[in-house]
């Protein structure tokens, strides 16, 4: 009985807070998302610049193919994980976008399969391969920290699937801010060793997502 | 109806949004309890899950899209805190002991001639805690309330209360030499 009085005393204790809110979280998921992607990637990019540089022959490259190449196909995903991100922060939606990472498999296939640069797969150089997934993972952390904030202030249910839908956004922002300082150009490097590194930070997402989005 | 009454809460409507909570506690005590029997867990943890569950929809209520149905999100924010209770409830259970009528009052019979003595002397110690430390003792352990009810009571966290008792308790065992205060620890 006692218990059910301290109840009665909770809800209207509960009560008396109708109203106030948090202005943050008077923002749409959605909205929320896109700045949180926005800040993050201008995070990411500048830390590109300051940890790795970006290519000497940048004006150069960016008028060319390969770099279009890695930048559609890393923004295909950012847009793949806005989705799935977006969808886990809501409990009542528990259908995911499963043609979210359609055009991003796509390029990955596109580009992998119509390579015919003969550029190497492991890259120009014997650390290509670890420097390209290891700056990745490094500029996707941050990332990753931002966008758990953003899912934290909503409603996650599924703990590891928002888990790895941030880790999957958060590879990707830091992926399409990495294309400023890579210097492999061939596609099939791009398409395997991009996605090693995004398919690493949704396992990391999924590792953390069920403690990092408890509630 | 209950969208309603959520779209009303954003406008600061108190009296319908504690309608809505009330309304909702009653729904939620019906089903815990049926739920908790269902996993074979008895029905004394129902109240604490109750209150559990307004909480968290409480605090969510912000996530709740205004233009999509009400009762899915709901639905799934209650199955979220009860999956989450049972696995905690099941956890802890291993060490809770059930005990007999005859077993407790074998138990409490040998002591019963110092009972007062007792009494006395655990005040006297409780008296010698700092005050924050008595608040929470007092509300844990004489009244029975819960941690949550407490950390609300004393305007504090859950977690402040825990370490709040812990550190009172320590005190008390070195006091009174191990003995009476053990038994409260089970409590959290």
């Amino acid at each position: 009985m006692m218990r059910s009085i301290e109840t009665k005393n909770l809800i209207q204790d509960l009560a008396r807070q109708a109203g106030s809110q948090h202005y943050l979280n008077a923002i749409s998921l959605d909205w929320l998302l896109l700045v949180a992607i926005g800040f993050s990637l201008a995070i990411a990019a500048a830390m590109v610049f300051v940890l790795i540089g970006v290519r000497p022959d940048f004006g150069i490259m960016v008028q060319r193919a390969p770099f279009h190449y890695k930048i559609a196909l890393t923004l295909s995903m950012v847009c793949a994980g806005f989705f799935f991100a977006q969808r886990a922060g809501q409990p009542d939606r528990t259908k995911l976008p499963l043609i979210a990472p359609l055009p991003a498999l796509l390029l990955l296939a596109l580009g992998a399969s119509t390579d015919t640069s003969g550029l190497p797969i492991t890259g120009n150089s014997g650390i290509s391969v670890p420097a390209c997934v290891g700056a990745i993972l490094v500029v996707s952390l941050p990332v990753l920290a931002v966008i758990l904030g953003v899912l934290r202030s909503r409603a996650p249910t599924r703990l590891v699937v928002a888990g790895a839908a941030a880790g999957l956004l958060s590879g990707a922002v830091g992926a399409t801010a990495y294309t400023l300082a890579c210097k492999n150009d061939g596609a099939l490097f791009v398409a395997v060793w991009y996605s090693a590194a995004i398919l690493l930070m949704i396992g990391l997402g999924a590792a953390i997502g069920r403690r990092a989005l408890a509630w | 109806m209950w969208s309603e009454a959520m779209r009303a809460e954003r406008q600061g409507d108190v009296a319908a949004y504690e309608r809505l909570l009330k309304e909702l506690a009653d729904l939620l005590r019906r089903m815990i309890k049926h739920r908790l029997a269902q996993h074979g867990l008895g029905a004394g943890d129902t109240e604490d899950l109750v209150q559990e569950v307004l909480i968290g929809l409480h605090t969510k209520r912000h996530a709740w899209d205004a233009s999509r149905p009400f009762l899915p999100w709901m639905y799934a924010i209650v199955r979220y805190k009860f999956v989450d209770a049972v696995r905690r409830l099941k956890r802890e259970s291993r060490y809770r002991i059930d005990i007999t009528i005859d077993e407790w009052s074998e138990l409490l019979e040998a002591p019963a001639e110092d009972a007062d003595r007792r009494m006395l002397e655990i005040d006297r110690h409780l008296s010698d805690l700092p005050q924050g430390q008595q608040d929470v003792v007092h509300a844990l352990a004489i009244e029975g309330a819960s941690v949550r009810a407490t950390a609300r009571k004393l305007g504090t966290s859950e977690g402040a209360v825990r370490v709040t008792f812990h550190r009172a308790l320590q005190r008390l065992m070195a006091r009174a030499e191990l003995g009476q205060a053990v038994t409260l620890r089970g409590k959290i």
